[in-house]
């Protein structure tokens, strides 16, 4: 017992010392860090939140967008239905594909006709400013409006009934838009008729 | 008196401009100046970072072993730099976007460590928060400026407003990554320059001479030292 | 990405596509600073992907299994003194047990610590939601990039010392501009593997 006492008195300065500042460092920052963490964690969920609801209401006037779930096999997703005096106007489902430099996020409402009302581009920072994230422009994105399964992307030329022109110089990214949106019809074909689903939030 | 303090500030604005002059932090410089605005956000994150731990590592000058001093340091500032992104995701979810990696990636942004380790722990807490907005005005500065460059040719748009892009087609090659090498070679000749009529050296990358971790890596036997330098 | 994301394109993504310095900006000092020489080019990317791929393997499950779903804020954090650690224990490893190639790459180590590659790839392999596995190959494909730029850098460094450079552009900025170009020639790659 007395040989450790005297270990670390001897090594006062060389062990303990740096040893007790480090954890001291290590206990204060994360603390800090935890501080900031509750004073933030809210507000940016509720960030999320509210730019999910504006862009589903730029897409959709109605009036709510109850969230529901599907969940068949090891198919699983969320999606918005949006209804006005309990009439529903159309599904939003939120779907992404990988575009350039990353994931290429996209929000497409479909009608009860089975047709796209419209699609907006809700992530496109992976792609390269100038060039893939033109998809975010309404002359690459506002193609979409009308079209229903089954879309190609062309390079050139003008677009038909199931196509649409590829932004200049970016067809991986408009090839991702494409990807994402025929995924979201998809998703309309399995949930389609059955608005019953389980909802998960008002 | 007073003059110390305005050199110590103003050092870090051209004299030793981080980017332009010590060839630090190139990896933010390159990545993020794709617009004058994201320019701007990085450089106003880092200068935050860059302040509170210069203060908090010169307060603690006294107190942090020196043996322990690189793990200390790098906890202090990955601290800051966790709380700015918190922030920024918070408040500026656009900037938040268009930095995406880079923004935690102030953790190693050379500058940070470089100041704390030759400047903070060895100066008083004033001079140090003077040395680290200096520093970080002038890595600011340059960012904006690349961003503003490479937007007006890229785009043909300033802040997003429209300048030349109805007049001319604009070069998209500006906005990708070539385009952000051949800018920064053209701003350090640029600076090479205006250095050279003021008499200086112009800057070379020296590999290890410029790494503000060359103080720690004392492993090296003096030779090896010698010879990573010069490389 | 997660599901559709095949082995092969991570590869090819991590190689050519998306290679780590020449089109995400990471790793930018040793590209510059240790490129002149192809052998320190050599060694250097050896030490990096090594560290990259070791690093990966720690900070992955430490996110999934503790960090995850409560303390992901403090990411940044954990990851830069894991990493820190993780070089450390190499270098003391390296030392004791396989000197010759402690000879060889020990200088290189220190230096990897505050680089960003190796915290920007274990944080990338967090948000772009890889599994263990495709976070490991990312990580391997980013190095084998790393080390694809850093050689290919190197020979047109080795070729510019005897060129005649106008004197304005000697030095750094004649170096930024053959990086420029050697980006350029990667741009042809893209959408391969889409």
């Amino acid at each position: 017992m007395n040989k450790i006492i005297e270990f670390f008195k001897a090594n006062k300065n060389d062990i303990i010392k740096p040893v007790a500042v480090l954890l001291a460092i290590c206990v204060i920052i994360p603390l800090a860090l935890a501080v900031t963490n509750k004073v933030t964690k809210n507000r940016i969920e509720q960030l999320a939140r509210s730019n999910e609801k504006e862009t589903m209401l730029e897409l959709i006037k109605a009036e709510k967008f109850p969230k529901y779930a599907y969940s068949e096999g090891n198919i699983a997703f969320e999606y918005n239905v949006a209804k006005k005096d309990d009439e529903v106007l159309g599904y939003i489902f939120v779907t992404s594909a990988k575009g350039y430099g990353g994931d290429v996020s996209v929000m497409t409402a479909v009608g009860t006709d089975g047709k796209v009302i419209e699609i907006a581009i809700t992530d496109a920072s992976g792609e390269t400013p100038g060039l893939g994230q033109n998809v975010k422009k309404e002359k690459f994105y506002s193609q979409y409006a009308g079209k229903s399964d089954g879309v190609t992307v062309v390079k050139n030329g003008a677009g038909g009934k199931d196509t649409v022109v590829a932004v200049t110089g970016a067809t991986v990214s408009s090839r991702a838009v494409n990807k994402a949106v025929s995924q979201a019809l998809e998703y309309y074909a399995l949930v389609s008729g059955d608005a019953e689903g389980e909802v998960v939030a008002e | 008196m007073k003059n110390k303090y305005l050199s110590v500030f103003s050092n870090g604005l051209i004299k030793e401009n981080p980017v332009l002059r010590l060839v630090l932090g190139t990896c933010p410089t390159l990545a993020v100046t794709t617009a004058a605005i994201n320019g701007i956000g990085m450089g106003v994150s880092a200068t935050i970072v860059l302040v509170c731990s210069n203060l908090v590592i010169s307060l603690l000058r006294n107190i942090i072993p020196d043996k322990v001093r690189i793990p200390a340091y790098i906890t202090i500032i990955a601290g800051f730099v966790s709380v700015v992104q918190m922030l920024v995701k918070a408040f500026l979810p656009a900037i938040d976007k268009s930095l995406g990696i880079f923004l935690p990636l102030i953790v190693v942004n050379c500058i940070i460590l470089a100041r704390a380790e030759m400047f903070a722990s060895k100066n008083a807490p004033v001079l140090s928060v003077l040395d680290g907005l200096g520093m970080g005005i002038g890595f600011t500065a340059v960012l904006t400026l690349m961003g503003a460059i490479r937007e007006l040719l890229g785009a043909g748009t300033l802040f997003t407003l429209p300048i030349t892009a109805e007049v001319i087609d604009p070069m998209v090659i500006f906005l990708l990554p070539p385009g952000g090498f051949f800018v920064f070679g053209m701003l350090v000749a640029a600076s090479n320059a205006i250095a050279k009529k003021n008499g200086k050296k112009p800057v070379e990358h020296l590999g290890c001479a410029n790494c503000p971790s060359r103080g720690v890596c004392g492993k090296f036997s003096p030779e090896e030292k010698e010879e990573a330098i010069n490389e | 990405m997660n599901s559709t994301t095949t082995i092969a394109s991570i590869i090819l993504a991590g190689i050519l596509t998306n290679n780590m310095v020449l089109s995400k900006f990471l790793g930018i000092c040793p590209f510059l600073g240790v490129s002149k020489k192809s052998g320190t080019a050599f060694s250097m990317s050896i030490a990096v992907t090594f560290v990259m791929v070791v690093a990966t393997a720690v900070t992955w499950p430490i996110y999934h299994y503790i960090l995850y779903p409560d303390f992901t804020y403090l990411d940044t954090i954990v990851f830069i003194l894991v990493i820190a650690a993780i070089v450390q224990l190499i270098e003391i490893f390296l030392k004791k047990f396989i000197k010759p190639i402690y000879n060889a790459l020990g200088i290189y180590l220190p230096l990897i610590t505050t680089n960003c590659a190796v915290l920007g790839i274990t944080m990338l392999n967090i948000t772009n939601e890889l599994n263990f596995i495709k976070s490991i190959v990312n990580a391997l494909a980013a190095g084998l990039g790393f080390m694809l730029a850093m050689l290919l850098f190197a020979g047109v460094r080795e070729r510019m010392e005897t060129a005649d450079v106008p004197e304005f552009l000697k030095g750094l900025p004649i170096t930024l501009v053959a990086a420029a170009l050697v980006s350029l020639s990667f741009l042809g790659f893209a959408g391969i593997g889409g």
